[in-house]
């Protein structure tokens, strides 16, 4: 049975490639990237064999561990698509311990094997010092190996198993941008730390930890080894073959439940009354736009782009803060930047949409009502979202004078860039995550597309921005001098191009909807 | 009413209408029956503006669909095959903006939608988001979006399809009204006998083309619609080779 899975995983492989070449091309960047990545860190293990001990076990471990609770944290937030999912075999009457071993023989072939394997194999060049060391570290590859790809067959099957239902999923993705706000000041915390002086004490502690976790066991061992800790070493061989063994069982476990465990069903959720739509507007502009509304209250996918946005400006700070850029120079980012990426948010607003968009074809609403309609949201969002910032940030750059063209930029950016989205989502949609999947999955077919037409996006709104910008760096190097004629060409300019890109937009929706309705079809 | 003529669409080399005429006169409950992947689909849409055909002509009304769209969908009711709703919205908020998108007020929306749930049955689900329905009421929603503002022309693609049979003989018989009315409905399906029970008119689609359409009579010849069908569409093979399904392997 494992020769019929391995056949037909690379048969399932294969097939992707004939569907479009660029699934090839992914296929090689991974193998690239993860092999690059490999012999970057087989190359520091190499070099590890002469430094000292303490040192190498330190950074072996470190390492070491990391790698592991990567195998288990990525399936359970990116919920990983499993194409070698327990349940598509439930209908063939397998034997379940055969099932599950051939399943997790099949793992082998992927690219994190590939990776894992090398860098498991060169950390015993590191310990090739002594018998015991050796031995254990030869010991030690095949438990690393088991233990990284069992730990990603026993979290993909949970997260497709227990988080498989939509509204879970709808809250994993949030869940995990959540997470990752979160562990941000941590790193802050650890970029405030002087390496020079305290990093490898640190480093040290952390490692002394997890060297006795089943994360850290297996790397941990051999070291202890080296040193002549006979007594540790073998304990912690113990504790890595300890857990590939629970988690041997824990798949096993796994596999025969899925088997036969119906899909859980969503407890459908009621609501009151027509929501947003009880306004009782009839125009066809301010239904969309309610219907658009609507979606960002519910849908996870508009939930990430509003909260990516406040976390943007302070993930492009981190690096100018660590080179030492002023403080005051940092408070003139997150209004612009914000205001850029909320004019973006709807760029690809119709392949949010889906095939669902047959109803604006079908009911012949005219392009201008449907583009203006997407356009109110971020609208609604984001004009108080820049004012409030500009109210704060202003104060922060030390001078309030500069409040007027922080407001000006801010509101010209956003304005344009919808008017840009407008025309661009009409012209140039791409495929995009489809409704109820994660909103951080991979669209299904992917291209090179989408980048350009990103690129292209922000360049245009910059460019269009750029007199706005001028009087505001006008007015930066020379307080009092520019800063109300930069709100108010924010301002004019911003409604003029979000005027003209809705209804060049909608003038291109009018004539293409059908050929909209055709791309979200192929998607 | 409803008037096609040499209707094209190509898919690459593949050619999945090739040349349809037909003409479907007002007051008519028309059925358009093929195989899969004869090409139902693809004329339906190309009929209701959501497909650009490579050549030819719909008109609905004397308005062509493809020079004049929004005049000629404002009298059109549609319910495509296999696309998305907007299914993160109620059933109740779905209809609303099915509604207000073709002009109606808040009003009309409100006891239309009434109607339509306690005529279909699923005045229960009106407060969940459609993505929680199941096949056949997804199905059924989407129909009464598609007549909630009372078009003088239905166009359904399979809207029996996944329906239960009796939520599937009520909106028969609120079609066959409409039908009494004077509206015009064009139905697709592969399912012979509700086509032959239902229809007035009736047309055969196999690979892209037309093999035979009238009244319903004519196009039986006596026979059974079904049995008349597999007499055009052809391919019925004789289970012959088979003989080890009977052979069970314990």
């Amino acid at each position: 049975m494992v020769k019929q899975l391995l056949r037909l995983k690379l048969r399932l492989m294969g097939n992707a490639f004939k569907r479009s070449p660029w699934q090839l091309v992914g296929l090689i960047l991974a193998l690239v990237y993860g092999l690059s990545l490999a012999f970057l860190v087989v190359g520091s293990l190499f070099g590890l064999r002469l430094a000292e001990i303490p040192i190498a076990s330190t950074g072996v471990t470190v390492f070491g561990s990391l790698l592991v609770i990567g195998f288990i944290v990525v399936p359970l937030i990116f919920g990983v698509d499993d194409v070698m999912d327990p349940r598509k075999f439930s209908l063939y009457g397998l034997p379940n311990s055969k099932l599950a071993s051939s399943l997790a023989v099949t793992a082998l072939v992927s690219v994190p094997s590939v990776v894992v394997t090398l860098i498991a194999l060169a950390q015993i060049v590191t310990w090739s010092r002594g018998p015991l060391a050796v031995l254990l570290a030869i010991l030690g590859a095949p438990i690393i190996l088991a233990t990284c790809l069992l730990c990603a067959r026993v979290f993909t099957s949970i997260a497709a198993f227990l988080l498989s239902s939509r509204r879970s999923r709808d809250t994993t993705g949030v869940l995990g941008l959540v997470l990752l706000i979160l562990v941000t000041p941590v790193f802050l915390l650890l970029l405030n730390v002087n390496w020079q002086k305290d990093g490898p004490a640190i480093l040290g502690n952390i490692a002394a930890v997890l060297s006795w976790t089943p994360f850290g066991a297996v790397w941990a061992a051999p070291a202890d080894a080296a040193f002549g800790l006979t007594g540790p070493a073998l304990a912690k061989e113990l504790i890595a073959l300890a857990t590939v063994a629970i988690l041997w069982f824990a798949w096993r476990y796994l596999v025969q439940t899925m088997l036969v465990t119906q899909q859980r069903q969503p407890e459908a959720r009621s609501y009151r009354g027509l929501g947003l739509f009880a306004t009782g507007s009839s125009s066809p502009t301010l239904v969309v736009a309610e219907r658009s509304l609507t979606y960002w209250f519910r849908d996870a996918r508009y939930h990430v782009s509003l909260l990516v946005i406040p976390v943007i400006p302070f993930l492009l700070m981190l690096p100018l803060i660590v080179v030492g850029v002023p403080g005051e120079l940092l408070a003139l980012l997150p209004v612009p930047v914000m205001a850029l990426f909320l004019g973006w948010t709807i760029h690809n607003d119709v392949a949010y949409d889906n095939t669902a968009i047959w109803l604006h074809v079908a009911s012949g609403i005219r392009g201008r009502a449907d583009r203006f309609g997407r356009v109110i949201p971020p609208l609604l969002v984001g004009v108080p979202l820049v004012v409030v910032a500009s109210f704060i940030c202003a104060p922060l750059w030390g001078d309030d004078r500069i409040l007027p063209a922080m407001l000006g930029t801010g509101l010209g950016l956003l304005l344009t860039g919808l008017g840009l989205s407008s025309v661009m989502s009409a012209r140039f949609p791409y495929p995009a995550v489809r409704p109820g999947d994660s909103p951080f999955a991979a669209p299904q077919a992917v291209g090179s597309a989408s980048a350009v037409i990103q690129g292209f996006a922000f360049l245009i709104t910059v460019i269009l921005v750029s007199p706005t910008l001028y009087l505001a760096f006008m007015s930066l190097a020379h307080p009092g001098t520019f800063e109300w004629q930069s709100l108010g060409c924010g301002i004019v300019l911003g409604a003029l191009f979000l005027w003209g890109g809705v209804a060049w937009g909608g003038h291109i929706f009018d004539k293409r909807s059908p050929e909209i309705l055709a791309f979200s079809v192929r998607n | 009413m409803l008037k096609i003529e040499g209707l094209v669409k190509r898919f690459g080399d593949t050619i999945a209408v090739a040349g349809i005429d037909l003409s479907i006169s007002a007051g008519s409950f028309y059925g358009v029956v093929g195989p899969n992947g004869a090409g139902k689909t693809t004329t339906l849409s190309m009929v209701t503006g959501l497909l650009r055909p490579d050549a030819g002509s719909v008109t609905v009304h004397g308005i062509d669909v493809w020079s004049d769209p929004v005049a000629a969908k404002r009298n059109m009711g549609v319910l495509p095959d296999r696309l998305r709703l907007f299914d993160r919205l109620t059933g109740a908020q779905l209809l609303y903006y099915s509604g207000a998108l073709r002009g109606l007020d808040a009003q009309t929306v409100a006891t239309r939608t009434a109607d339509l749930a306690s005529a279909f049955g699923f005045e229960d689900a009106l407060n969940r988001l459609v993505t929680d329905y199941s096949a056949g009421m997804s199905k059924k929603i989407a129909l009464a979006a598609a007549m909630i503002h009372s078009p003088r022309l239905l166009v359904l693609d399979e809207p029996f399809e996944s329906v239960d049979p009796v939520s599937a003989a009520n909106i028969t018989q609120i079609l066959r009204k409409y039908v009494d009315a004077g509206g015009t409905v064009v139905v697709s399906s592969h399912s012979m006998d509700l086509i032959q029970r239902i229809c007035d008119d009736v047309a055969v689609v196999v690979h892209g083309a037309i093999l035979d359409s009238g009244t319903m009579d004519e196009v039986r010849k006596g026979k059974t619609l079904e049995e008349r069908f597999v007499e055009l569409a052809g391919g019925r093979t004789s289970p012959e080779g088979m003989e080890w399904l009977s052979s069970f392997s314990d």
